[in-house]
């Protein structure tokens, strides 16, 4: 299956986190996600330590009693993603995060939507650990693909339409 | 025979830790990151089932599963990716075609990998599982499969009617672009036991409604399918139809990050569930040759844009007549949403939304194509699960006499 061939072509080494999970990153390898729509993607990073994460949930707030993958919720997700890079060396106090998705691209209901819903909950839960937010680029109608550069913590967002914000 | 959602739940969360196992038992051999993308359980005709292995040479193995669980594996690859496989096992260029050696290699890896996927089973279920010596197969389209899927019938009796139970896991290798599946074919006989055993009525369902709710969407969707004909002038034809269960974050993993054009919609306001007529993007600029009768720019503009919005209109229409009718009750929806974006970008608002309460979504993805192949155009629906096992259970369920 073809992915996005310029994200593809700056030719560093790159680990793909998946919706529904995170991953961490200590050696420099980027991590990438694709196809954020009213999903979140909350990037951390420890510029001192070189240890950044990425995840990619779907929903605000986990409900009790189930068993889930880690990165489906932001409650849940921001946490562990926050707890693995300390133990991979990062400290929280030094940690560092910029937020991207959680777009609008359907007026299909009355209530708050998932996408808007998401950010406030990222800000909220990353607000109770601590954690700065950097930068964000959140909402809108578009989807959003996103690159974690390993050795740098910049955050590459790009949409389908081409467009490339870096944070 | 009917069927407890949780239950489905639970075999799906199996299926799943199967493939990982797998997964893993191939990586081991391999020295390749393999990874599980999908796992779901689907209902699907036999017709179906042969349909989506056209088309491609497939060799693989078959391992017929016995004791606590009875049926029939199989661990399908393309021809290119065994031979990639094999030479990193054997350490040399597997032969054209392939000998004896290899074909050992084959059988090697099925045994690791479906051995691996029955484990959890057995473990689940507390039984054990026995498996036959596996079987070389190498086949062009549908010859991999087995030859009579009588007893592993659950649904209808004639043959163009009739459904089977299908577990199914897509693995691949990311570094080398290896793709390949498992499926798991269960014998009637050993599957109602396992599904019925603890159903409650409230949320269960039986496969006869389930099965008629797949003809809803295929009707739907040919009554859509003519509508694109009428519009491009391109004839068309429906080709698969899958009902899928499958954990909510893995329903964007089917489509992928490719981009798609096409219209979405909710049904009573997203109540109910939505809808999505997505093409790939090389198919909506030959939708939009067909539509728009003039030269026309490359690309998806404003001019491409409301083509397809206003073909998704009509598609959309003709959908819901065809769901309506069957159904006995008008559908409200909202007005179909133009959408041009990555195809997971597109779906995760619909997907996120139902997955606000459920852990599980079922998913029809019927697919149209044209016979000179000019587009394909993929038709998803997305029920709510509660309102979708109410709606089912008001419904006379049309061929309830033709199970059990």
């Amino acid at each position: 299956m073809p992915r996005n061939e310029a994200f593809r072509s700056l030719d560093r080494p790159t680990e793909r986190v998946r919706i529904a999970e995170y991953a961490v990153t200590d050696d420099g390898t980027d991590l990438t996600t694709s196809g954020l729509g009213s999903c979140v993607g909350v990037a951390l990073y420890d510029g001192d330590a070189g240890v950044g994460g990425l995840l990619h949930a779907m929903l605000p707030t986990s409900r009790p009693g189930r068993d889930q993958p880690p990165g489906k919720f932001v409650d849940e997700g921001v946490p562990a993603l926050l707890a693995a890079m300390r133990r991979r060396g990062a400290s929280t106090g030094r940690v560092h995060a910029k937020l991207a998705g959680g777009s609008e691209m359907f007026e299909f209901t009355s209530s708050t939507p998932v996408g808007e819903r998401n950010v406030e909950a990222a800000t909220a839960v990353l607000d109770e650990l601590g954690v700065t937010v950097a930068a964000t680029d959140v909402g809108g109608d578009r989807g959003r693909s996103l690159r974690l550069l390993g050795d740098s913590g910049t955050l590459v967002v790009r949409t389908a339409g081409g467009d490339v914000v870096e944070l | 025979m009917r069927v407890d959602i949780d239950s489905l739940s639970l075999f799906n969360r199996l299926a799943g830790e199967g493939s990982r196992h797998a997964a893993g038992a191939l990586s081991q051999l391999s020295g390749m990151d393999i990874e599980v993308t999908v796992t779901g359980i689907s209902l699907l005709s036999e017709a179906d089932l042969r349909e989506t292995f056209e088309g491609s040479e497939h060799v693989g193995v078959r391992i017929g599963l016995g004791g606590g669980l009875e049926g029939e594996t199989l661990l399908a690859f393309d021809r290119q990716t065994m031979r990639s496989l094999l030479s990193m096992l054997l350490s040399t260029e597997p032969s054209r075609p392939f000998d004896e050696m290899d074909r050992s290699g084959v059988k090697e890896i099925g045994n690791i990998a479906v051995g691996g996927f029955v484990d959890g089973w057995a473990d689940h279920l507390g039984v054990g599982i026995d498996l036959t010596p596996p079987t070389y197969v190498a086949a062009a389209g549908d010859g991999i499969l087995p030859d009579d899927f009588g007893s592993k019938v659950v649904v209808g009796e004639d043959e163009t009617e009739s459904a089977v139970f299908l577990f199914e896991s897509t693995l691949r290798s990311d570094a080398n672009e290896l793709s390949f599946s498992i499926l798991m074919l269960p014998e009637h006989r050993t599957l109602e036991p396992l599904l019925a055993e603890q159903t409650d009525e409230g949320s269960a369902v039986s496969l006869d409604q389930l099965s008629a709710f797949d003809r809803i969407a295929r009707e739907g969707a040919a009554s859509a399918a003519d509508h694109l004909t009428a519009m491009t002038g391109v004839r068309t034809a429906l080709e698969v139809s899958k009902l899928r269960f499958v954990p909510v974050e893995d329903v964007t993993r089917y489509v992928g990050d490719d981009r798609v054009v096409g219209t979405v919609f909710g049904l009573n306001e997203g109540e109910d569930g939505y809808l999505a007529i997505l093409f790939d993007a090389e198919s909506a600029e030959r939708v939009a040759d067909a539509m728009i009768p003039m030269e026309r720019e490359s690309g998806v503009g404003e001019m491409e844009a409301s083509a397809i919005k206003e073909l998704g209109n009509v598609m959309t229409s003709g959908f819901i007549d065809g769901w309506a009718n069957v159904l006995g009750t008008s559908i409200a929806h909202t007005p179909p949403e133009f959408v041009d974006d990555l195809g997971a970008a597109a779906l995760d608002p619909l997907v996120n939304s139902i997955a606000v309460e459920q852990d599980h979504a079922f998913v029809v993805d019927t697919a149209i194509e044209t016979p000179e192949k000019q587009f394909t155009c993929n038709i998803l629906a997305l029920p709510d699960g509660q309102r979708l096992a109410s709606q089912l259970h008001r419904m006379d369920a049309p061929e309830a006499d033709a199970s059990e």
